[in-house]
């Protein structure tokens, strides 16, 4: 602690030399009292006696007010001389803490948490800025959250910033750094010349309090903001992760499943990781495996008897993130795709649609045209009963609740259309990459006449010819429409007027016919993934489809809280409050409706260690240009506590005006 | 002696006197008077109310022999009957300086009292002195009997003035030897003496006489409007006592003078003296027909 003289001359240091005698002084002198001539001072002397009783008390009582005026005496004369300290101080006026709380903030390399430690860090921020400084508190994961705007009030700024709670979810800077650059940076408001409404420009300090687990920021102009990284964790931080999570069928054996995970070792030494997997809780498999540095090892368990349940593999390796040492996948009953073939009579589609393989993905129904005006079919539409339907040169009046494929017709409304019929046109292959056209070589596929297709906007195209789209794929209200421009057995007058049929293509003949059909049950029917449902990452949403319109949908999370909802007009529901990871419970209408999981699929979470910047050793992160390394010393400045001391004087001060009123006999 | 004090009402006014005409001074015990009065004498005499029989010894009274039983006995016999004597009743004022306070002062409460209890003794043919506790031994006040001497004792009641010094031990000390003779005596004081009222009490006991004692406390003393830092002058011996009035000395001095009233009480019950507690705000009237009749001194 060190001393700064604010008395520049030795009178003025005098003068307050002279105080405490002079107070001292002033005490000695009799009080000057008022002279009352009362009948007899005998019960008043009985009485002043008995209150000397305790005379040590009295004493001290009688000269504590002298005691009080000497301590504000001292302590204004030590305000005067300015006690301080070696500090650090922030140097600016505008300061914005950006608080990373997102998953990898949850790692516990640095005791107890990297996000406590960020929490603590910010704390200390805060209490280096100066009286007069304004400051602001954003905690930011994938969104960024004000948690408190720009204040002077520093008690609310530390309480905005011990509020901040973790989350499971990735991190977006670029968020943050939207929030902090709005004021910072504004922007005109609109390019109305005659707009005047555009706020001024405020320099700020952004603080980003993370530890940089995520991208560089591009595209990002800094603007008015100066960053300042503020790096959170260590370069050694060990982890271990389920990269990966999910169930198959067997390759081999298609009889059987097969459960398959990726485990990286982020950390800095060779981990030996065991890896066990439980179905309901009970423990059907587990595998050993040492990773390298980086390395990554992929462990793969067989599934016999295994039907449905929750798969949970957790890997033993004790390291500094937990979060990603667990995840989940559900496993859901086998479900056969309901798929009805309209048609007036196609034995090349009905026999490829009733191959034993395709047999096990769908379950077929095959109707005539004149079952579309039937109320049966209207009814079973309408519900939704059907997962596929595939119209063979005919059209409903109305598209049914389910995924369509049309040969030759094109849906009523929706903006198809079809064009003249063209002789020969010739194939361009062009949906290679759409999961209905995945492993299809059209390169011997020959197609009679065609009309091709005007789809809608939005559509894709799958297959295209010098004449136009032979094959196009559409959107509708939660389901997908593909059509044709060509058939595969076509009706044409004979020449008796009875109708012949004709072969439209040589597709039927050809090996990818078969994969095709198996393209189509995966994905109109709906068939793909049956074997386990898609895994959900913390913080995306989820949609539960083919619910009926206005369903009550309650979605219960790991934790035990409860959500609930109703379906929308489309049968779907969409839930977003993803953010604990683990399996949430769906019921539907109060009964159980299957399960989902939440898991931290997340390299970039996962991957726990600090990385420092080769060139300058010190860890860093980007933005835009700009790259910015971590810091954590600060400006060197005097602290000084002669506002306190004033404050304290006071206080005593008035304890003392506080006594003296009430009046204690001397 | 001016117009003002001739004024019966300047001490008594004459709704009290008119109620005061109708009682008279009652005393606990029987006392030996000098004259004729209307109260009953230890003293054997000259009453229609027969008291006893003696034998005659030469030199008694022919008068007084029972001729009846010398005519049945052939034996003289005295027959005696039971005198009738006057009451003496001595008001004993204190009227040092700590009497001079309060609204009336105490001391012209206390005269009005003497004046009261005096006019009742007067209109009973009852032997009547009003003394003061500061007048020298050897000098006494004359005594008043008889209706006709009301205005006298009132002029000498009003020229009783505040100021005598003699601390009040000494005061009833003179008393006592200036008035040997048994009779009722109300001592009207505040007790306020630096030197203690027992002694002097004592002194009043040992006369064998009847005593009251009326304490009487001004609203100043009971409840002082005093604040601040203050210097307070005994007005009797001048001494000074500093204070710093506060709330804690305030409820002090309440429960010092409860505790002397208490003990002075106390100290007058346990020795068979009538001990009365007044302040100066209560109307004479209300002590005479109220206080002082359910203590027995008037009926």
């Amino acid at each position: 602690m060190n001393f700064l003289n604010t008395l520049s001359s030795w009178w003025q240091w005098a003068i307050l030399a002279a105080i405490p005698p002079a107070i001292v002084l002033l005490y000695f002198l009799k009080l000057k009292r008022k002279p009352v001539e009362v009948p007899s001072t005998y019960l008043w002397r009985k009485s002043i006696e008995d209150l000397h009783v305790n005379t040590i008390w009295q004493r001290l009582r009688r000269n504590l007010l002298l005691f009080l005026q000497l301590l504000v005496l001292l302590v204004a004369i030590l305000a005067v001389l300015r006690p301080s300290w070696k500090g650090e101080q922030l140097i600016g006026q505008r300061f914005i803490f950006l608080v990373d709380n997102s998953a990898s903030m949850q790692a516990t390399d640095v005791v107890p948490s990297r996000l406590e430690e960020a929490k603590r860090l910010a704390i200390e921020l805060i209490d280096k800025m100066k009286a007069g400084d304004v400051g602001m508190v954003v905690s930011f994961c994938d969104a960024a959250r004000v948690e408190q705007a720009f204040t002077f009030d520093r008690w609310r700024l530390r309480r905005a910033v011990e509020e901040i709670r973790p989350t499971r979810r990735s991190t977006s800077l670029a968020e943050a750094l939207k929030v902090a650059a709005g004021l910072a940076n504004p922007g005109r408001t609109s390019q109305d010349v005659t707009d005047y409404q555009v706020a001024e420009a405020l320099p700020a300090d952004v603080y980003i309090i993370s530890d940089g687990k995520f991208g560089a920021v591009e595209g990002f102009s800094l603007g008015n903001l100066t960053p300042y990284f503020v790096a959170v964790g260590e370069v050694e931080a060990r982890n271990v992760a389920v990269a990966a999570f999910d169930v198959a069928r067997s390759e081999t054996h298609p009889d059987l499943m097969q459960a398959f995970a990726r485990l990286e070792n982020y950390g800095p030494e060779p981990a030996a990781v065991s890896a066990a997997l439980l179905l309901d809780g009970t423990e059907v498999g587990r595998a050993e495996d040492t990773i390298d540095p980086g390395g990554t090892t992929g462990v793969s368990f067989p599934l016999e008897a295994a039907k449905e349940g929750v798969l949970q593999l957790v890997v033993s390796e004790k390291d500094d993130f937990e979060l990603d040492d667990v995840a989940h996948l559900i496993l859901s009953p086998p479900r056969r795709s309901r798929v009805l073939l309209v048609t007036p009579g196609n034995e090349p589609l009905e026999l490829a649609l009733q191959t034993d393989s395709a047999m096990e993905l769908a379950e077929l129904e095959v109707a005539a045209p004149a079952f579309l005006g039937d109320e049966k079919y209207v009814k079973q539409a309408v519900a939704g009963t059907w997962d596929l339907v595939i119209y063979d040169r005919c059209r409903p009046k109305q598209m049914p609740r389910a995924n369509t494929l049309m040969f030759g017709a094109v849906p009523p409304g929706g903006g198809w259309s079809a064009g003249e019929k063209v002789d020969l046109p010739q194939i361009i292959p062009v949906g290679a990459v759409h999961p209905l056209m995945q492993w299809i070589d059209l390169g011997d596929v020959l197609v009679v006449e065609a009309t091709p297709l005007t789809p809608p906007p939005g559509a894709d195209a799958l297959i295209d010819s010098d004449a136009g789209a032979l094959m196009a794929m559409a959107p509708r209200e939660g389901y997908e429409d593909a059509v044709l421009g060509f058939v595969l057995i076509g009706d044409a007058p004979g020449g008796d007027g009875k109708s012949e049929q004709y072969v439209g293509t040589n597709w039927m003949t050809r090996q990818s016919f078969p994969v095709f059909v198996y393209n189509l049950f995966s994905y109109l029917g709906g068939a793909a993934g049956r074997s386990g449902v898609e895994p959900v990452l913390p913080g995306e949403s989820f949609t539960l489809e083919h619910l009926a319109p206005g369903a009550k949908v309650t979605i219960e999370s790991p934790g035990g809280s409860t959500t609930t909802g109703r379906a929308g007009e489309a049968g779907t529901f969409t839930f977003s409050d993803t953010d604990e990871l683990g399996v949430y419970q769906v019921g539907v209408g109060g009964k159980p409706a299957g399960q989902f999981a939440v898991n931290l699929f997340h390299p970039r979470e996962s991957d726990v260690p600090l990385r420092k910047n080769p060139r300058t050793e010190l860890p860093s992160i980007r933005i835009g240009y700009v790259e910015v390394e971590g810091q954590r010393r600060w400006e060197p400045a005097r602290r000084e506590i002669w506002r306190e001391l004033l404050l304290v004087g006071l206080l005593v001060l008035g304890v003392e005006w506080y006594i003296y009123n009430r009046r204690v006999a001397m | 002696m001016s117009n003002a004090t001739k004024t019966p009402s300047a001490l008594l006014s004459p709704e009290l006197l008119a109620k005061l005409e109708r009682m008279e001074l009652v005393s606990r015990k029987i006392f030996r008077g000098r004259m004729k009065g209307e109260r009953r004498s230890p003293r054997k005499g000259q009453s229609v109310e027969f008291a006893d029989f003696r034998n005659y010894v030469p030199g008694d009274d022919l008068r007084f022999v029972d001729w009846n039983t010398f005519a049945r006995l052939e034996k003289l016999f005295l027959k005696l009957f039971l005198e009738e004597e006057d009451l003496h009743f001595y008001a004993l004022v204190d009227a040092s300086d700590s009497m001079d306070f309060g609204e009336p002062t105490k001391l012209r409460w206390a005269k009005q009292l003497a004046a009261a209890l005096g006019f009742i003794g007067l209109v009973r043919g009852d032997r009547v002195k009003i003394e003061t506790v500061g007048q020298p031994a050897r000098v006494g006040s004359p005594a008043f009997r008889g209706r006709r001497s009301l205005w006298r004792m009132l002029d000498h009641i009003e020229a009783i003035q505040p100021g005598e010094p003699t601390m009040l031990s000494q005061g009833i000390k003179n008393f006592c030897l200036r008035n040997a003779g048994k009779g009722i005596v109300v001592l009207v004081t505040d007790l306020m003496d630096k030197g203690g009222y027992e002694a002097g009490l004592k002194y009043l006991l040992s006369q064998d006489m009847d005593v009251y004692v009326v304490h009487v406390l001004s609203a100043e003393e009971i409840e002082p409007d005093l604040t601040g830092d203050l210097r307070l002058v005994d007005c009797e011996d001048g001494d000074e006592a500093e204070v710093t009035v506060s709330g804690p000395l305030m409820r002090r001095y309440k429960e010092t003078l409860a505790a002397f009233v208490d003990a002075a009480r106390d100290f007058c019950t346990r020795r068979g003296m009538m001990y009365l507690m007044a302040r100066n705000s209560l109307s004479v009237e209300d002590v005479m027909t109220g206080y002082l009749r359910t203590r027995g001194l008037v009926r």
